[in-house]
């Protein structure tokens, strides 16, 4: 199946691990990876600072415009941030006719013009609804058995609209982690916001939220956490010494992407397709600890 | 006759006409909803409810001065969860782009970055996370740029040898200059530019 990757400015820096372990896992599941031709950032969740409504909706329709006349096919964001921006705009002139008409006055500029026919999915969502848990599970050579992962879901990949899976409870990253053979530990947290593009200029308030995150997912015995979101991952991950020194606690837990956990169920390439060699916290230890 | 309350309708239709999504408080029954669900709500001077009151009384000092509008870590917990269906993450976006546009500096830290963020944007069509970083950490001078690099580098090394960091600038997009016509564009047809 065909689909449109936009993965965003983050999956090409702190997030590369991401993208990496993404494109071999995802391939071998069927799924064929177009790129938006010259696409532009999608504004993420801090640029109201800068710029009024109506600009972050234009950006956003430029790389839809440009998938459109492309081709069409679904639109598909690893990043959170992406997915929720695009999807914005896809929901709001569905709503609204006078603002897609506004989106294209502005579009019009650069010779654009965007019809709102396009899909914008979660990588998530296309896991679980287009490809599925038996065929993930048929994909699977080394189950991943024993290894206690929290599926930590954040926000924006599932909150405000719930398309493919519950706002309030989400299972759909846990039913993939147990299609892969592991153990999603139940985790009353996984929604909880770590602070998303906030965390940089706020990380005295913002140091609490992972720390919650963080306890949480360990009291519920799990080894590692996995994410679907460059900025989740960026939070949780880098910043635990400084969460150690401020709280006296003693966290060294690896955070990985769902993707990568996928490369190593395939039977993949531990570094050059699963990219763990791109995580500061080692997870290599904890997973050959389960499976060997 | 004079309303012993202290209402002033002024700025509220201020807000309603200027404001993105300033028009949505209408709905508001105060219920406290989005006060309750928000991840930072212990460090806000005033909580959603408590903003979306004082701007119906008129408080146009509290509102665009709080810290509160500035501390949204946009988790869309409040809009989920408001019984009115009320989108409580873009008002607040939308009082911390007006505010700012007014010339208030609440959480300048908050403020600057997500200015450069969006200057990153406009100018080249992409974010490169490095940049990004330095220009948020110089945008308060020289020297507090310079601690602020020294307090980081471990960060900006680790990613660096994780392959997480890209050495060289992010060039611009190709279509650059049609992307600022746009949003230029959209500058001239949003709301908040009626009061310029």
């Amino acid at each position: 199946m065909k689909y449109f990757l936009y993965w965003g400015c983050s999956l090409e820096a702190s997030g590369a691990n991401f993208l990496v372990s993404l494109k071999p896992s995802c391939e071998a599941l069927g799924m064929e990876f177009l790129e938006i031709e010259d696409w532009n950032c999608c504004g993420a969740s801090v640029s109201y600072a800068g710029a009024g409504d109506l600009a972050i909706k234009v950006a956003n329709a430029r790389n839809l415009a440009i998938a459109e006349a492309e081709g069409g096919y679904d639109v598909v964001a690893p990043c959170s941030s992406c997915y929720i921006q695009m999807i914005k705009v896809n929901h709001e002139i569905k709503e609204d006719p006078d603002l897609l008409e506004q989106v294209n006055v502005c579009l019009a500029e650069g010779g654009l013009k965007y019809r709102g026919n396009l899909n914008v999915r979660h990588i998530q969502d296309v896991l679980y609804n287009d490809i599925g848990v038996d065929k993930i599970k048929e994909r699977v050579i080394k189950p991943l058995s024993g290894l206690k992962v929290a599926g930590y879901v954040g926000c924006q990949s599932v909150r405000p609209y719930g398309e493919y899976d519950s706002v309030n409870k989400p299972v759909v990253q846990d039913r993939l982690l147990e299609a892969l053979g592991a153990e999603a530990v139940p985790f009353p947290n996984k929604i909880k916001c770590c602070g998303s593009g906030l965390f940089v200029p706020e990380m005295d308030y913002c140091m609490e939220l992972v720390k919650n995150i963080l306890e949480d997912a360990l009291n519920h015995g799990a080894k590692l956490i996995s994410t679907v979101c460059p900025m989740c991952a960026m939070n949780l991950e880098i910043y635990q010494n400084r969460i150690n020194d401020h709280y006296g606690t003693h966290f060294d837990v690896p955070i990985v992407y769902l993707t990568q956990l996928m490369a190593i169920a395939f039977g993949m390439d531990m570094k050059k397709h699963a990219a763990l060699n791109y995580n500061l916290i080692p997870p290599e230890g904890v997973i050959h600890a389960a499976i060997g | 006759m004079e309303n012993k309350m202290g209402y002033n309708a002024s700025f509220a239709e201020e807000v309603f006409r200027n404001v993105d999504s300033g028009d949505e408080i209408k709905m508001c029954m105060n219920c406290g909803v989005c006060a309750a669900s928000c991840p930072l709500r212990e460090h806000m001077d005033y909580p959603p409810r408590q903003i979306f009151s004082l701007i119906r009384a008129g408080k146009r000092e509290e509102v665009l001065g709080s810290q509160s509008i500035m501390l949204c870590t946009s988790c869309y917990t409040c809009v989920v969860k408001c019984p009115r269906s009320i989108p409580v993450m873009d008002v607040m976006h939308g009082l911390a782009h007006y505010a700012l546009k007014k010339g208030y500096t609440p959480r300048i830290e908050a403020a600057r970055f997500g200015k450069e963020f969006w200057n990153q944007v406009y100018r080249r069509g992409r974010v490169d996370e490095r940049d990004l970083a330095q220009r948020a950490y110089f945008a308060g001078g020289f020297w507090e740029g310079v601690k602020k690099i020294l307090e980081f580098a471990d960060v900006g090394i680790k990613l660096v040898l994780h392959r997480r960091m890209k050495l060289i600038p992010e060039k611009k997009i190709k279509g650059i200059s049609t992307l600022r016509k746009m949003l230029d564009k959209a500058e001239m047809l949003d709301k908040g530019r009626s009061v310029q």
